[in-house]
């Protein structure tokens, strides 16, 4: 019985300030789309790291049997005497060479896999393709050109790259992509919140008889303030649906459409896909749940007297 | 039932206070008429026993709680034992009849065979058979009251207080008001009604407590309302400046559960 007629409250309630209602939608849905963007910039930035970005600084390169046209793979794949010439040279470099991985052809695939997964280069790939590495951590960063000079052109070695460097610059347009995108969040969850208030006064003042008779026959706090926090609850989660779906076609349409296609000439930088914005979505419902509350909680404690 | 304890209420620490040392005992079943100015102290009496305010000084007890002690949570419990009639009736414009009685047996959780069941019953009690499904707006000002008071005793309460119930009626239609606050009292309910309206104190013949001041000047069984402008005296008895209480405006009972001055309601 006591549900049905919440039920009703809470109906009757959005049906009274539908205006309302819809602008607590709107902003809560254009502040998380913006949180949204934030996130996944950062799990752009994570992802374009890949597993060697922050361990080591220059990458050896080894021909594989598709890497002809490069002069020091005239004998194909490189064999294993150059390679283990080729390591014997970057180790004789210590200290400033603090540290050589050989990443194998195999290894090097399954991690293009992780990182790649939802790009449509995938497909183009094989595992011989991939070239074997060495991937060497200095002990000072700088002296990239010492080790890069040494072991290029060698036997057997491909390209020697700092891959720091082309993607520096991709970070930092990235990591002022989500600054902005978070500060403009963080303006409108203000607006949100501020809304969220100013409508749940006014829900409360429409309802000021209602809330007097109910103080004073009795009924419990929770029954009171229950329907008040549902009623933001609903408009803050269908803000929060509407946000998704804006992100969903953002990468869908935009990124996956626009920049994932293969051979279109720019860099190969391993773009988030769709799964990337269901692995965000528990958290930003979580968020959005825990601000409505909180308003909600707040207004009614200061407006609504019990 | 309702007991005072030598209680004072001063609403702002330098104000003169509202009640003061009132000491009164009400037993369960009785017909108490709460009489005496604006400004004498019947408002604050009524809310000080529902807690919708709190006492400076003094015990109270109502229906065995005491006020003092009670957390605010249980608040509540407390008022689910009063039932509150209001002078301009508070009933909801959307809602017929039926569904104003209602209202409160769902807001407190009934089974739906209970209210079914209580809702009739009560319209009966107050003589509004047969018009459940009108609304409060195509009811003249003696029925509206007389649904407001079915929505304060359709959950049976042990005590029914009415604040100033026949204020805005005419005397006719008053003298019925009070013989349906007559008629549950008859159900073993305790009933307390605040007024000034001469006329039914004098018709009812029941127990009148007087306030002037704050202060219980006058608690006598089969009493009258006249009296308290016969003796000059009394007035004497009070320190000068300070005639029908101290000089606080005329409260009502708050009905605004919120602070805010918005848009108008859109009911």
């Amino acid at each position: 019985m006591r549900l049905q007629f919440m039920l009703g409250e809470i109906a009757s309630g959005i049906r009274r300030n539908a205006s309302m209602m819809a602008s607590v939608v709107l902003v809560s849905m254009i502040s998380l789309f913006f949180i949204g963007t934030g996130l996944l910039a950062q799990r752009e930035v994570d992802l374009a790291k890949g597993y060697w970005y922050d361990k080591v600084q220059v990458s050896v390169f080894l021909c594989t049997s598709q890497s002809s046209d490069v002069p020091s793979c005239a004998d194909g794949a490189a064999s294993p005497v150059q390679t283990a010439s080729i390591k014997r040279e970057l180790l004789a470099q210590q200290p400033l060479v603090e540290q050589v991985y050989y990443e194998s052809s195999t290894q090097a695939y399954s991690r293009f896999k992780t990182q790649f997964a939802s790009s449509p280069y995938l497909s183009q790939i094989s595992p011989q393709s991939m070239p074997a590495a060495f991937r060497v951590k200095l002990s000072d960063p700088k002296r990239y050109g010492d080790v890069a000079s040494l072991v290029s052109g060698a036997d057997g070695v491909e390209a020697v790259s700092d891959q720091g460097k082309v993607l520096d610059t991709f970070f930092k347009i990235l990591n002022l992509l989500s600054i902005g995108a978070v500060v403009l969040a963080g303006l409108m969850a203000v607006c949100a919140v501020l809304l969220m208030t100013t409508t749940i006064r006014q829900v409360a003042f429409s309802r000021r008889r209602q809330v007097g008779i109910m103080r004073v026959v009795g009924a419990s706090n929770s029954v009171i303030y229950l329907p008040f926090v549902i009623e933001t609850m609903v408009a803050t989660l269908l803000g929060a649906v509407l946000a998704i779906a804006g992100l969903w076609a953002l990468i869908h349409f935009g990124i996956n459409h626009l920049f994932n296609h293969v051979g279109n000439g720019g860099d190969l930088v391993s773009l988030i896909g769709t799964d990337d914005l269901w692995a965000i979505t528990p958290w930003m419902f979580l968020g959005t749940v825990v601000l409505a509350l909180f308003t909600a909680w707040l207004t009614l404690r200061r407006h609504v007297r019990v | 039932m309702i007991r005072f304890e030598n209680v004072t209420m001063k609403y702002g620490a330098n104000d003169a206070p509202a009640l003061d040392d009132v000491s009164l005992d009400i037993g369960r079943g009785e017909f108490a008429f709460l009489v005496g100015a604006s400004g004498s102290g019947k408002s604050t009496l009524i809310q000080l026993t529902t807690r919708e305010l709190v006492a400076t000084r003094g015990k109270i007890l109502v229906a065995g709680k005491d006020l003092r002690a009670m957390p605010d949570r249980r608040v509540p419990m407390l008022r689910r034992e009063i039932g509150v009639v209001f002078q301009d009736f508070r009933l909801l414009d959307g809602k017929t009849v039926y569904q104003n009685v209602a209202f409160v047996l769902k807001v407190l959780g009934a089974k739906r065979h209970v209210i079914k069941q209580l809702v009739p019953e009560t319209l009966e009690l107050v003589g509004l058979e047969g018009k459940a499904r009108r609304m409060p707006h195509e009811l003249s000002g003696g029925e509206q009251q007389r649904v407001a008071i079915a929505r304060a005793v359709v959950k049976k309460p042990p005590i029914l207080l009415a604040d100033e119930p026949t204020g805005n009626l005419d005397p006719e239609i008053s003298e019925d008001i009070v013989k349906v606050l007559d008629r549950i009292n008859k159900t073993n309910t305790t009933v307390v009604v605040a007024t000034h309206d001469q006329g039914i104190v004098d018709n009812f013949a029941k127990r009148v407590i007087e306030l002037r001041g704050g202060t219980v000047i006058r608690d006598e069984q089969n009493g009258r309302y006249a009296e308290m402008l016969a003796p000059t005296s009394a007035r004497r008895t009070r320190p000068a400046g300070s005639p029908g209480g101290p000089g606080r405006p005329a409260r009502r009972p708050a009905e605004d559960p919120t602070t805010v001055a918005g848009s108008p309601a859109d009911r």
